[in-house]
């Protein structure tokens, strides 16, 4: 641990050893949430303590982050980080009376204080750390907090700007976890330049990937009638669904005449059931509704689909 | 499938209804440009089929609503009552493109200045040389993760991760969906091609 100090670095080291010492953690307020996808709460913001004197021999540890939360703590279960997407972010609470000059923190002391005298037992060395806080408005990522609370390490610049830079890196490395949980492949690579490149690589990736996929799309299409595609947007509602017995769509009476065309072309097909696409769930559902619907009579426009008739067809 | 199904439909059905926009045109249009349509349809519909529009997908839009042949597409896909919502994100964005880069200009100032004051972290120079090269390494892939995200440049480190993370997940609900769509249809058009055949 006494090599943790030499290190300017910023990585992923710095959070372990956050989580290490924080002795209790607050499950992340869901503020904002992350995306609607992932419905991820990030509500995160790092405190810079700031305080002028400095010199002060105090037993108080290395550093910590502490973040902060909008609203009061209620639990004080303790998680463990990379344990799930939704507990990526590490909060913890701190008491500032003793720490800092601003009184306008929304903490509770009671817990907070048993929970700095655990912290302090379980650091190892003794350090005396300049101390600073400094109130960092935190408007890009959308987050309430403007408190940071940071304390320097040993042999650190003590400056508000280098102060606000950690912060802030902490907060990106923070991200990067979620990201790792992403991509996959990611979570042994350490260092955020790898990381990124892997981020980089898979981006990429997907985005050939659409462009492969239009252009055999479009050099598939002349062959096809437009109105297929009427027909899969009919379908819209119930082609994504894995069972077939749900079938909901909501047929939006795209199905004019021409469609017969196409029931000639299929009602006597027998699709080979075997699936050319490699473990896709939705694409062995895939034909069978279409061909459903295409058996169907044109000129109704009810939602349920015979599947009987269909497994016979098949 | 853990990324959501009523994505995939949202997606499915937005796309569809481009395609069908796109073809109603009677031109003959050759390979190149339609591919170029159905991944441009794709594209806004998935920007669209959010349910909460993140930046990268304004961007996204607006960028395809620039380009003007393709105007008209998105606006008949979108609907007219987004157009309203479009431009006012368009211009807030185009605002706030300009006010980061205002303030990466007066950070940069900063620290300038504030280099000269604050003392260099002790350390073994190798190491000091090291959080360097790390620090180029980095930024120079965040400059690439920037172009790739649409939307991306008027960002800061810490939102554009976030946006990264969203658009890697709506990347893929939009692999998977168009690739079943272009399996299905090359087995139907193989299917019809043989009966032609014979």
């Amino acid at each position: 641990m006494e090599k943790r100090e030499e290190m300017g670095v910023d990585s992923f080291q710095f959070g372990e050893e956050i989580q290490s010492l924080m002795s209790v953690v607050q499950p992340p307020e869901a503020g904002n949430s992350f995306t609607a996808l992932l419905e991820l709460p990030p509500n995160q913001a790092v405190k810079l303590l700031h305080s002028p004197e400095e010199t002060t021999p105090n037993i108080f540890p290395s550093v910590f982050a502490v973040i902060e939360t909008d609203n009061s703590l209620d639990t004080t279960s303790s998680i463990r980080p990379n344990s799930s997407p939704n507990n990526c972010n590490l909060v913890k609470q701190e008491p500032i009376d003793s720490y800092s000059l601003h009184n306008s923190s929304p903490m509770q002391s009671d817990p907070i204080i048993s929970k700095s005298a655990k912290r302090k037992e379980r650091e190892k060395k003794v350090k005396s750390s300049a101390k600073k806080s400094k109130n960092v408005a935190d408007e890009t990522d959308g987050e309430k907090l403007p408190y940071v609370h940071v304390r320097a390490r040993r042999g650190q610049a003590t400056d508000s700007h280098s102060l606000a830079e950690r912060a802030r890196r902490e907060k990106i490395n923070a991200r990067m976890k979620l990201l790792q949980e992403l991509v996959p492949g990611c979570n042994k690579i350490s260092g955020t330049a790898m990381v990124l490149d892997e981020i980089i690589n898979h981006v990429q990736c997907l985005q050939r990937q659409v462009e492969f996929l239009s252009m055999r799309l479009a050099a598939v299409h002349p062959s096809i009638d437009i109105n297929l595609e009427n027909m899969f947007s009919a379908e819209s509602g119930s082609l994504m669904d894995c069972n077939f017995g749900g079938l909901v769509s909501s047929v939006d009476g795209q199905l004019n005449g021409s469609s017969h065309h196409q029931q000639q072309l299929w009602h006597t097909d027998a699709l080979p059931p075997q699936p050319l696409w490699g473990g896709e769930e939705v694409t062995p559902n895939f034909i069978t509704p279409e061909n459903s619907l295409l058996s169907y009579d044109s000129s109704g426009n009810s939602g349920c689909l015979h599947t009987n008739q269909l497994k016979m067809e098949l | 499938m853990h990324t959501s199904s009523p994505l995939k439909k949202e997606f499915l059905k937005k796309w569809m209804e481009g395609l069908q926009i796109c073809c109603s045109s009677k031109k003959q249009m050759n390979v190149l440009e339609r591919k170029k349509k159905i991944k441009l349809s794709a594209d806004i519909a998935m920007a669209s089929a959010k349910k909460t529009p993140t930046s990268w997908s304004n961007a996204l839009i607006s960028y395809a609503r620039r380009n003007e042949e393709y105007m008209i597409l998105t606006d008949q896909l979108l609907g007219p009552e987004s157009q309203f919502n479009l431009q006012k994100s368009t211009d807030r964005m185009i605002g706030f493109h300009k006010r980061v880069q205002c303030k990466k200009i007066l950070k940069r100032r900063n620290t300038y200045s504030a280099g000269k004051r604050t003392k260099k972290k002790t350390g073994h120079p190798r190491l000091i040389s090291a959080t360097l090269i790390a620090k180029r390494l980095v930024k120079k892939r965040t400059k690439v993760l920037k172009r790739l995200v649409p939307g991306g440049e008027s960002m800061d480190e810490f939102s554009l991760i976030k946006e990264a993370l969203d658009y890697i997940l709506s990347l893929k609900v939009q692999v998977d969906v168009m690739r079943s769509v272009v399996t299905a249809t090359e087995i139907l058009s193989n299917e019809k091609s043989l009966k032609s055949v014979e």
